[in-house]
């Protein structure tokens, strides 16, 4: 094998002597995943197979041992966990978890991220840098891009490669200028101004319209669902302050915005204008019917009858409800005795109330159920049979006790009894005027009935 | 890396010894693979151009035979120890190889792996998969098909 030779050669060339020797004997470099800015990082194998990746830095060209324990101590769900660091004269290197996965350069081009998707790994992204700015001593990532977000079979994100972050100095403006990836750096990070939390904040925006459209520049043909648009626009404005000023708020927002929440609140907000318009045709009906209500009508007299039909009818409900014979000749002329003994048998009231007489006659009071002088024998012409059956059941409709008569000789409270039977309906079948046989009697008495349980009821 | 003579040393012996230089231009391009071929397509077609039959291959790769026919037709994923294993298979010299890395999209060769550069160097000459082995042990590197899960 003399070519092996120069394979001696070429591994003579790889000198281990710079890498803290503690390291050389703990891990086997497998593969170089990055060599750029004097940092190289590989991905290295324990002795027992346990996969990590190992940061190498130039000491020449990066003093870092003042800000890596500020890593040491990070311990999020989102982060890969340090595992060690190593020293030698020429190298620093650090050891880190390896996290499983496939970066969210890749993932998002294999999988058709939905919009609730996207939104959701961009949420966890502002858990992860909520923990990093919050911390006493914040850090800045400075250099979100799909690369460097891992997606783990479980669907959960981690945010690797702190480079930048770890190198970052503040007040050091030359240092800031050309680190970042161009895309997603902001303005300030090519030197116009400080960088703070904003700065990832607006590398997250861009990241957000990469996600959406592919794209990391605005592209006005591809259309963004407007609420994530509105975001991303807030994400990236040119100047800090124009952006959300923390990743708390960009987290609120992108929940807000998430489509997923939106048609929920879409579904509640339908619901609610659906309740409301309910509500309000319920309370209008309601209202409508306070202002227009009459407590009596027509509806309660039953309808299409004849009238020899409705003294029938009537007979039958005054038998029905109050268990009474006294209707049954209906045809007999009805007397007051027949009227004053239906006030007290079927109505209960007092008989020295239906009995007694005004004594100071003509006018009226409320003393006395019948302010008349009348004989049990004499007959009782309708509006005097409507009066009492309306008083029976509501003396207050009846009560106006002036003395002036009208031109049948009635007092007031009659006409208002008569009054409030035409509107109500109590007369439907009893069209005469005059006396009254039996049968009518029982149908002005079951019509009052009929208008008073219905004006119950209501 | 470190000490900057030595760092050029690496690079000139690497660009000796494969005549492609431009690993840092491969690996900075690596990043769109979307519209590569699926790695089984690849090595299928590879086999059909060849006029080899997957057997063959696999068992020059010394690969596990049902593993192998599985990488083929597409059901598993190679690491990349196997997609190495699957280039000495195919007998193919380091820039074919590094084609098949990114295909497989996973890392390159790289100058600054100790293990890579014997690997690479290996493809080179054309030795067999199992004379890399012995190198890879003779200079107590870990052998390629290891511990690395498959994916």
């Amino acid at each position: 094998m003399k070519n092996d030779d120069l394979l001696q050669t070429i591994l003579e060339s790889y000198d281990d002597s710079n890498y803290p020797e503690a390291f050389v004997s703990e891990y086997d470099i497998m593969e170089c995943l990055s060599d750029q800015n004097g940092i190289c990082t590989f991905l290295v194998q324990k002795k027992d197979g346990e996969n990590c990746i190992a940061k190498c830095y130039d000491k020449l060209r990066w003093g870092i041992s003042d800000n890596s324990a500020i890593l040491h101590n990070l311990d999020h769900d989102g982060l890969p966990k340090h595992i060690a660091t190593f020293e030698s004269d020429t190298m620093t290197v650090t050891v880190r978890e390896y996290v499983e996965g496939l970066p969210l350069s890749r993932y998002a081009k294999e999988n058709d991220l939905s919009e609730k998707e996207i939104v959701q790994i961009c949420v966890r992204l502002c858990d992860i840098l909520g923990y990093l700015h919050h911390r006493e001593a914040p850090i800045i990532h400075r250099d979100i891009k799909p690369q460097n977000i891992i997606v783990r079979p479980d669907g959960s994100v981690a945010l690797i490669d702190f480079d930048i972050a770890r190198i970052y100095r503040s007040g050091n403006e030359t240092d800031t200028m050309f680190f970042g990836t161009q895309a997603y750096a902001p303005p300030e990070q090519y030197g116009f101004s400080q960088t703070d939390a904003r700065t990832d904040i607006y590398s997250l925006g861009v990241l957000l319209r990469w996600l959406l459209t592919g794209s990391t520049k605005e592209n006005k043909n591809i259309r963004v669902y407007r609420p994530l648009a509105r975001i991303i626009s807030k994400c990236t404005g040119f100047a800090p302050q124009e952006r959300f000023a923390d990743v708390s708020q960009l987290k609120k927002a992108l929940l807000q915005a998430n489509p997923k929440s939106q048609g929920l609140r879409i579904a509640v907000t339908v619901l609610c204008a659906v309740l409301a318009a309910g509500l309000l045709i319920f309370a209008g009906v309601k209202i409508y019917q306070a202002v227009t209500y009459t407590p009596f009508t027509a509806d309660a007299i039953p309808a299409y009858l004849s009238d020899e039909e409705r003294v029938a009818d009537a007979v039958a409900y005054m038998k029905d409800k109050y268990g009474t014979n006294m209707f049954d000749e209906a045809d007999d002329v009805s007397t007051v005795g027949d009227l004053r003994a239906a006030m007290i048998d079927l109505y209960g009231l007092d008989r020295d109330y239906v009995y007694g007489i005004n004594t100071e006659m003509p006018q009226e009071s409320d003393e006395y159920f019948m302010p008349w002088g009348w004989d049990d024998g004499q007959t009782v012409d309708r509006d005097i049979a409507v009066y009492a059956a309306v008083k029976a059941h509501d003396p207050s409709i009846v009560a106006d006790w002036s003395s002036i008569k009208d031109d049948n000789g009635y007092y007031p409270g009659v006409r208002a009894a008569a009054a409030f039977a035409e509107e109500t309906g109590i007369m439907t079948g009893a069209n005469r005027p005059g006396d009254i046989t039996l049968g009518e009697l029982a149908l002005i008495l079951a019509n009052t009935d009929r208008v008073f349980d219905t004006a119950e009821e209501r | 890396m470190g000490v900057k003579s030595e760092k050029i040393s690496t690079q000139e012996l690497w660009a000796r010894l494969f005549k492609s230089p431009s690993v840092g231009d491969y690996l900075e391009k690596t990043g769109d693979v979307c519209e590569m071929l699926a790695f089984s397509e690849y090595i299928s077609q590879l086999c059909k151009e060849r006029q080899e039959k997957p057997e063959n291959i696999i068992k020059r790769s010394d690969l596990e035979s049902s593993f192998g026919h599985r990488l083929f037709s597409g059901a598993r994923n190679p690491s990349r120890d196997t997609v190495l294993q699957l280039a000495f298979g195919f007998e193919m010299d380091t820039d074919d190889a590094q084609q098949l890395l990114k295909i497989a999209r996973v890392t390159a060769l790289h100058p600054r792996v100790k293990r890579d550069a014997v690997i690479a160097y290996c493809l080179h000459h054309r030795k067999s998969v199992i004379e890399a082995q012995q190198l890879l042990y003779d200079n107590n590197l870990p052998l390629m098909g290891g511990k690395r899960n498959e994916k």
